[in-house]
């Protein structure tokens, strides 16, 4: 398999301390990969890292060989987040929000055009079909959405965007039970077969050790280092309370 | 399903399309003799007077300016709090049960806050004569009438609930409503006072301008004579005063928001505006200002009803009031839309730092100054009255966007540029989305503001109601003025309905404070 995303000797300080400490990853093309550990653990910040929202005092990140930090804006678009906090944008309907998700292949007048009108509608419709919401919602006020339908719009605008690799950080987060188990389909789906033709790569970070048989690979973080990478069916519970440990 | 959806993002950015029609006619009726003036209006920018007679007279000058902002504003600001209590309805029924009679006073309010400082100090000039009283009274009154809007208004959306939970249990009102909204109170009024300092320093100026002493008379004079250089050492010290003010207000608002007793933060405000209305009477006496010199008082010549008969014949009010709502629509459209507009197309750090120099020396320059500035190389039209009068307040729109910018968090941004987008795309849904409502509802208020300051450019277009006003003032009409001061309040009271409707509309019944105090804050 290709590496799509590597990061060598990474570190991070922030402004308690270290985020990350000297980590080494290769993520591969079609992997799906679990990133565990405690609050604090570094998880957000390895995301960032991986997003290039956040640049490392030390170590390279490296994106299909190329270097995050020179790589042109446009490319950017390969890489997909789904933030912990959403970041929908509040003022704008469903479809508009979705639309954000591919300014990085449109220009300006397009931007703007879709402030008055929403643009493409049909591949709008398309992503939110593939997250499971009803294409009745397509004009509809952010602010009027529930927890679970706002956390789906977010997941059609990464899709929009078609990007090969997925970062999510959190997506399980307060989330009952049913809609873990919903939201967490439709990201695997999406990341394998995706109803929108693309091969795709998920790295996401969650508390939910239970739920990891869905992925290939499962990274836990401890204090800002990686402490064990491995294939799931390889975790062990020893291993899971060396990262939940209080330290 | 109805697709067209226009975000409060893209009707921040339209009203820049007013810019077109109004350049369009200006550069139409451009003419060559002016273009060496305004080359050397710039030039002498760098190069202001420093002869020993014109800085004097400009220190001088600006001392008058300050000393007399500074007693306005202390004095209108007291006034204002104690009438804003006496006009809020929450006062009222917590203490007699009844609301009517705080409609009654804000009703009563509404007349003197329609009419612009600029028509106070004329009014007044008429009655007074020459007396430094004009320029005092012609800023406190229509800034206390202000400042009490404010504050009721304030009062009036507090949420009430505590307060009710503290009648219930058998306290007296007054203590109930200290208790209860004063700690929300404090923070709000702070900055909002803060803000009409900044506001009576540029009325005060600009009473200048129009011959009612200080700085204001300098810049004139220079103005007349175009003599740049001397132009430019009066507002570079204009200049030099404002920025201090902004930065001092700044650390004093950074400051208090650090502090969380909000009772201690205005003992101390309240504390400091004694201490500046102590200081600024002996100052006004030191630059020889006497406040306590006899005025002579002229009673108002009232009209018969004959007289305001002809009057009403006689003016062409379909022309006025339509391009009194002109200039406000067109100077309104540069003003809203030009600040986002500039930041979407050059939203790097360099790009807003540059244009933020531009907003200040907008902000900077007297209105009038500006038009005559505009009249050296194009005539005389509404569309220069407009531009004169949008690019002033486009300074101060620009500002009020670039804070609140500023204060917001920068994830939108962030994930967007990490998915891809460019920085101009970004900067507009990432940054400038979330702050756009907040923007549209200080707009419609800017827009009623800009309403009441087309008196001040309205000889620019030679048309509006501004205009008219000040002729009939020259020529002693006081039927026409009567009727004019009549129409003039009454439109701005409807524009002041509508924006409070357009306020209410984008941030909802929940916050129908005047977003000077988001933005300010």
């Amino acid at each position: 398999m290709n590496a799509l995303l590597e990061l060598k000797g990474v570190r991070v300080h922030g402004p308690r301390g270290i985020r990350l400490n000297n980590i080494d990853l290769t993520i591969s093309s079609g992997e799906r990969i679990a990133l565990l550990g405690s609050n604090g653990a570094g998880k957000s910040s390895l995301i960032a890292v991986a997003n290039g929202s956040l640049t490392p005092n030390r170590g390279l990140v490296l994106w299909q060989g190329h270097s995050m930090q020179n790589l042109r804006q446009g490319k950017r678009q390969a890489i997909g987040t789904l933030w912990q906090d959403l970041r929908l944008i509040e003022e704008l309907n469903v479809a508009q929000n979705i639309n954000a998700g591919a300014l990085g292949s449109r220009n300006l007048l397009w931007a703007v055009a879709n402030l008055i009108y929403p643009l493409e509608i049909n591949a709008c419709k398309e992503c939110l079909q593939a997250v499971g919401l009803s294409t009745d919602l397509i004009s509809a006020p952010i602010g009027e959405l529930s927890g679970g339908q706002r956390q789906r719009v977010a997941l059609a605008r990464v899709l929009r965007q078609r990007p090969e690799l997925i970062l999510a950080d959190e997506p399980l987060f307060s989330l009952d039970p049913t809609l873990i188990e919903e939201v967490l389909n439709l990201l695997l789906a999406n990341a394998i077969i995706s109803p929108l033709a693309i091969h795709r790569t998920l790295l996401m970070s969650m508390h939910q050790p239970d739920l990891i048989h869905n992925f290939d690979r499962v990274i836990g973080l401890r204090s800002g280092s990686i402490v064990f990478d491995h294939p799931s069916n390889e975790l062990d519970a020893k291993a899971l309370a060396w990262i939940y440990r209080s330290e | 399903m109805n697709r067209l959806s226009p975000t409060p993002t893209i009707l921040s950015l339209l009203p820049a399309l007013a810019l077109i029609p109004v350049i369009g006619v200006v550069v139409t009726n451009v003419h060559d003799g002016g273009r060496l003036l305004l080359v050397e209006f710039v030039g002498a920018a760098l190069q202001p007077s420093l002869d020993p007679v014109v800085v004097q007279s400009a220190w001088h000058g600006l001392q008058i300016t300050v000393a007399t902002a500074l007693f306005s504003w202390a004095i209108s600001s007291f006034l204002g709090i104690l009438l804003g209590l006496a006009s809020a309805s929450v006062v009222w029924q917590t203490c007699v049960g009844q609301s009517w009679p705080a409609i009654v006073i804000r009703r009563f309010l509404a007349i003197p806050r329609a009419i612009h400082e600029l028509l106070w100090g004329l009014l007044l000039l008429q009655i007074l004569g020459l007396s430094p009283w004009v320029a005092i009274l012609a800023i406190i009154i229509p800034y206390t009438a202000l400042v009490a809007r404010v504050v009721s208004d304030q009062l009036d959306t507090q949420d009430r609930r505590a307060l009710i939970a503290l009648q219930q249990s058998g306290s007296k009102p007054f203590p109930v409503l200290i208790t209860a909204l004063g700690p929300k109170m404090g923070p709000v009024l702070i900055s909002y006072i803060g803000y009409r300092l900044e506001c009576a320093l540029r009325g005060a100026t600009l009473l200048g301008v129009f011959g009612m002493g200080g700085l204001g008379i300098d810049i004139q004079l220079a103005f007349r004579s175009l003599d740049f250089q001397e132009l430019w050492t009066p507002l570079w010290m204009l200049a030099g005063v404002m920025f201090s003010l902004e930065q001092i207000l700044s650390w004093f608002r950074s400051h208090l928001r650090s502090s969380k007793n909000a009772i201690k933060q205005m003992i101390i405000t309240v504390a400091l505006m004694i201490i500046l209305t102590l200081i600024s009477v002996p100052w006004l006496n030191a630059v020889d200002i006497d406040l306590s010199e006899s005025v002579s008082w002229n009673a108002f010549p009232w009209p018969t009803v004959a007289e305001l008969k002809i009057a009403f014949n006689t003016l062409p009010w379909i022309q006025l009031v339509s391009s009194t709502i002109m200039v406000t629509l067109l100077a309104a459209g540069i003003a809203i839309g030009i600040p986002p507009m500039g930041m979407m197309l050059w939203p790097s750090r360099v790009g807003i730092g540059v244009q933020s120099y531009i907003w200040a020396l907008l902000r900077l320059i007297p209105t009038p100054i500006s038009a005559l500035l505009l009249l050296l190389f194009s005539q005389t039209s509404l569309a220069v009255a407009a531009l004169a009068l949008g690019a002033h307040n486009l300074g101060v729109m620009g500002r009020l966007l670039k804070e609140g910018l500023d204060e917001q968090s920068n994830s939108g941004w962030q994930s967007l540029r990490a998915s891809g987008s460019g920085t101009q795309t970004a900067w507009l849904y990432g940054c400038f989305s979330g702050q756009s409502p907040s923007y549209l509802a200080y707009a419609a208020y800017r827009t009623d503001v800009i309403l009441r300051e087309t008196v001040v450019v309205g000889w620019v277009g030679g048309t509006g109601l501004g205009w008219q006003l000040i002729e009939s003032l020259g020529s002693f009409n006081w039927a026409q003025v009567a009727l004019l001061t009549i129409v003039f309040a009454t439109l701005t009271l409807i524009g002041e309905t509508l924006s409070d409707q357009c306020r209410q509309h984008w941030l909802g019944p929940s916050k129908v404070r005047p977003m000077i105090l988001d933005l300010q804050s």
